[in-house]
């Protein structure tokens, strides 16, 4: 018997005219969470090192020298250098660049195909709606890594494919929760009263229904970023992204393979920089859902 | 019986901390019935909550004791209150969709707590649950145990919620809203159901409602709360017919009276004071008519005869009445289109055989002979309607839930097909045109909706909700949109610098006033009003159906009135119609409805109405007692 008795003291109550000016103004604005700050840190933190990467690398990330093979971390070298003797941390910073533009790029694919399917099928129902979402767990049941590598194996590698094949394989996910909050945003009563002013279809899609439903796609979109990154560099170490000499983290990885017993900090740099990566955009992604959850915000302005 | 001693009750929220209740103490006697009466904030389900040891872990109880029997609540362990809970204190709560757990069997529901608390088997506490159905008038009460929630209808479920409440033998009966959810027939039983029992069992009740007419059914003696203290507390009658705390005063006038038709009904401007930081002098002061330098002092509850009232001034006050205040009074000349244009003949809105059927399943396969049927089960919540309404008048529509009211107000807008049946507004026919030929129908005729909180759009503001339908028709140049705006918000008298405001920072009866504003904004000739009010506190509805009825004087609109609540119907309509089960049973003038209805469901919609005033019948059988085993 679970019962929240928050309304009963809550809700707030009666108005009219003369007293109007006391009415409750804007709810104060809630501190970030630290999750919140942790997350916009760290991610903020490697953005703008991948940015800044071309500038502040302190060797050149591509130049072979074999007098510097296999330097384990010292004071020149931070992080050590590789089998051609290139500085890790400089080849680490530059690879940020790709890493971030796969994610990215693979995210805002799955965004402009997943949510107008998402937002069609549920707002039509019927016939549109099954045969958009059974479309969408056909590309559910196959592994995302055989999506990539069907693409990928049969034309020659590109970065930009990579993204394209990744961003493809997220589509159901994205396009099922946009469904899902479009549903429940289709019964509610201001879409009825969009109907009955005779707004065009795509009005009321994409001017009353997704700004509503932007809250909960941001938040999945930020989390659905690291699965890109993961998969992207996956892909790459499997050799059918990103390709030599570039400096993605997948593949500086892979060729650090064969030398990990020698020369194990070639593989753990890029290793550890997308373990932080990962985390710090998950944290964000959680600290922006509780952030932007529209019953949160509700239950607030109530107050 | 029960004891609440000096409770305060205080929520920690992440704006701050709200006080709930502020010093409240009440007695319940013996076998007798304590209502508390209160709009929504005033902390009433709070001292339910209270009663059971049931607050939730944010709240704080800086003061008070709550003694039953004697005995501390309060002070007990968890484990003490659970088993006083299980054995000597009932409970029965608001919404009997959401309580019953739909997975389980209402017998095993209603027996589990002899399971728990008594040490029944299984079977005894079945076998106990289907005889406690049964005293609750199911009748057929061995089905009943083995159905599923979903299997019964909303008075069934309440009635199954008594039976468990009254499983474990309790002295005590609390009931939060029991009757809020159901529809006045339905609630006449529950509360005919539950005064018998309380008379065969000796039962003890605290019963909580919003709504005073059902309080004065069933109560004894009856507390008024607002803003989580008592302001008013004496015998039910005296306090109903003769209030004397100001909130109590306007509360009772702010409710419309069957067969008495007033210009305006009474209101209460303002709000609820801020419980983070409530005032230390009388907390309704700000919106009280009568107040005096002296309501800026601390109040206390004084006894006043025979009852007990927060107001300094209770004795001058005694005989006087809350005023109608001219707050909302139109601002404009009256000019009722109806009376000014009295050539016109041709109805604003004309339907003829509307139908509109549903689908419900396809029905099972079964097969004739080699080929396979299905016979759908089909529902027609419109069933061939025929109605008018003309320019300027207000048709209401009175039905219970179910009856098809809502169907048949957004059929005539074509939101939903009809399956047949035409449709006329404003001389053109709609009902066989495409929907992208619409327009100028569209502009005609708006809507206005129930709900406050989902009918506009929580990521506009109100100058965007506003401004768009204005935009949409070309009603005004780009550059006069602004000005519109400020004055729709007028019309519904919102100040201007509300239009920077989103939904969520305004009341429930501001909302309602930008969504009739919105309806407004396309000039339209005839508004759907889809229970309007329902969702506001007694106080605040007045106030929307005074503004309602003010701009149909003014502007001249019809309403399609849509409610459950026949008294406001009354109060506001020219003509009434009452649907049942999709059909239309009964269409008249709205004093011919009232004074002799005709349809046997109109007699007895009108009896079950629990009223403030006219004669108590509450202590007796009711017109729907006869039909309380056919529920």
């Amino acid at each position: 018997m679970s019962r929240n008795p928050a309304p009963a003291m809550t809700t707030a109550n009666p108005a009219l005219q003369d007293v109007l000016q006391d009415a409750p103004a804007a709810p104060p604005r809630k501190p970030m969470s630290l999750q919140l700050k942790a997350g916009l840190a760290i991610t903020g933190a490697i953005i703008l090192l991948g940015l800044l990467a071309p500038w502040i690398a302190p060797h050149p990330w591509d130049t072979i020298s074999m007098r510097t093979r296999f330097l384990p971390p010292n004071a020149t070298y931070w992080l050590g250098t590789d089998e051609y003797g290139r500085d890790v941390l400089s080849r680490l910073l530059m690879g940020t660049r790709l890493s971030l533009a796969m994610g990215v790029s693979a995210t805002v694919v799955s965004l402009a195909i997943g949510v107008p399917m998402g937002l069609a099928a549920g707002y039509f129902r019927g016939w549109i709606d099954e045969a958009l979402m059974r479309g969408a767990d056909v590309l559910m049941a196959v592994p995302p890594i055989m999506l990539g590598l069907l693409v990928l194996a049969v034309t020659p590698p590109a970065l930009w494919k990579t993204a394209l094949a990744v961003g493809f394989v997220y589509i159901p996910p994205i396009a099922r929760l946009a469904r899902s909050v479009t549903l429940s945003l289709a019964n509610e009563e201001f879409i009825q009263a969009a109907r009955a002013r005779a707004e065009s279809t795509s009005y009321i899609l994409f001017r009353e229904i997704l700004p509503n439903a932007w809250p909960p796609l941001i938040v999945e979109a930020s989390l659905r970023v690291t699965y890109a990154i993961l998969l992207g560099s996956a892909l790459s170490f499997l050799g059918l992204g990103a390709q030599p000499p570039s400096s993605d983290w997948g593949l500086m990885i892979s060729e650090a393979r064969s030398f990990l017993d020698r020369a194990p900090w070639i593989a753990l740099a890029p290793g550890f920089a997308m373990c932080l990566l990962v985390i710090g955009i998950n944290l964000l992604g959680d600290g922006a859902r509780e952030r932007l959850d529209p019953r949160l915000k509700a239950r607030l302005g109530k107050a | 019986m029960l004891a609440i001693d000096d409770l305060t009750v205080r929520y920690r929220t992440a704006a701050g901390e709200i006080e709930a209740l502020s010093s409240v103490s009440l007695t319940v006697a013996k076998g007798s019935t304590l209502a508390l009466v209160g709009e929504s904030g005033s902390g009433k389900s709070t001292v339910a909550l209270a009663a059971m040891g049931l607050l939730p872990p944010e709240a704080r109880l800086p003061a008070g004791r709550i003694l039953f029997d004697g005995q501390d609540i309060l002070t007990m362990n968890a484990e003490e209150r659970r088993r006083l809970r299980g054995s000597r204190i009932g409970l029965v709560f608001q919404d009997p969709f959401s309580v019953l757990n739909p997975s389980l069997r209402i017998g095993d529901q209603v027996g589990e707590g002899l399971i728990h608390h008594r040490g029944f088997t299984q079977e005894r506490a079945f076998a106990r649950a289907i005889e406690l159905l049964d005293e609750v008038g199911i009748i057929n009460p061995e089905a009943v145990a083995k159905a599923y929630p979903h299997e019964l209808s909303g008075g069934m479920r309440q009635r199954a919620l008594i039976a468990g409440a009254l499983a474990s033998e309790p002295e005590l009966l609390i009931l939060d809203e029991p009757t809020t959810a159901l529809d006045v027939t339905i609630e006449a039983q529950i509360l005919d159901l539950l005064e018998s029992l309380r008379v065969r069992r000796g039962l003890t009740m605290l019963f909580i409602s919003h709504n005073l007419g059902v309080v004065r059914r069933i109560a004894d003696e009856v507390a008024v709360l607002y803003a989580g203290q008592i302001v008013e507390q004496g015998a039910t009658e005296d306090v109903l017919q003769r209030p004397v705390h100001p909130y109590a005063k306007g509360l009772l006038a702010a409710i419309p009276r069957l067969g008495q038709k007033k210009g305006r009904l009474a209101s209460i401007p303002g709000r609820l004071p801020d419980l983070r930081n409530p005032p230390t002098g009388c907390r309704f002061a700000r919106r009280c008519p009568f107040a005096t330098p002296d309501s800026e002092a601390p109040q206390v509850l004084r006894d006043i005869g025979a009852r007990k009232v927060r107001c300094t001034q209770a004795e001058a006050l005694r005989d006087i009445a809350w005023p109608v205040l001219g707050e909302d009074a139109p601002s404009s000349p009256v000019v009722r289109a109806a009376d000014a244009a009295p050539a016109v003949t041709e109805p604003v809105v004309a339907v003829e055989g509307l139908t509109k059927r549903f689908v419900l399943s396809n029905g099972p396969l079964r097969f004739e002979g080699w080929r396979p049927m299905r016979t759908p089960v089909i529902i027609s919540p419109v069933d061939d309607i025929s109605l008018e309404v003309a320019a300027g008048e207000v048709l209401g529509l009175v039905g219970e839930s179910g009856s098809g009211k809502t169907t048949l107000g957004r059929t005539i807008l074509r939101l939903t097909e009809a399956n047949s049946g035409t449709i006329r507004i404003a001389g053109e026919t709609v009902s066989d045109k495409p929907q992208r030929a619409l327009e100028s129908m569209r502009r005609t005729a708006q809507i206005v909706f129930q709900n406050p909180d989902s009918s506009l759009n929580p990521r506009k503001t109100i100058r965007e909700l506003l401004g768009r339908p204005i935009q949409r028709f070309g009603l005004a140049a780009p550059g006069d949109i602004p000005a519109r705006v400020n004055a729709l918000l007028d019309l519904v008298r919102l100040p201007a610098h509300y239009a920077d405001r989103y939904a969520h920072q305004m009341s429930g009866g501001e909302k309602q006033r930008v969504g009739i504003a919105r309806a407004l904004a396309t000039e339209p000739r005839f508004i759907v009003c889809d229970e309007p009010v329902s969702a506001l506190d007694v106080s605040v509805q007045a106030a929307i159906v005074n503004l309602l009825a003010d701009l149909r004087d003014r502007l001249g609109v019809a309403y399609l009135f849509i409610s459950h609540d026949i008294s406001i119907v009354a109060h506001l309509a020219d003509r009434i119609a009452v649907m049942h089960r999709g059909k239309m049973v009964e269409i008249g003038s709205a004093e011919e409805v009232m004074r002799a209805p005709r349809h046997p469901y109109t007699i007895k919609l009108l009896s079950a109405v629990p009223r403030v005033d006219g004669p108590i019948h509450g202590r007796g059988p009711t017109a729907v007692s006869s039909e309380i085993l056919s529920a």
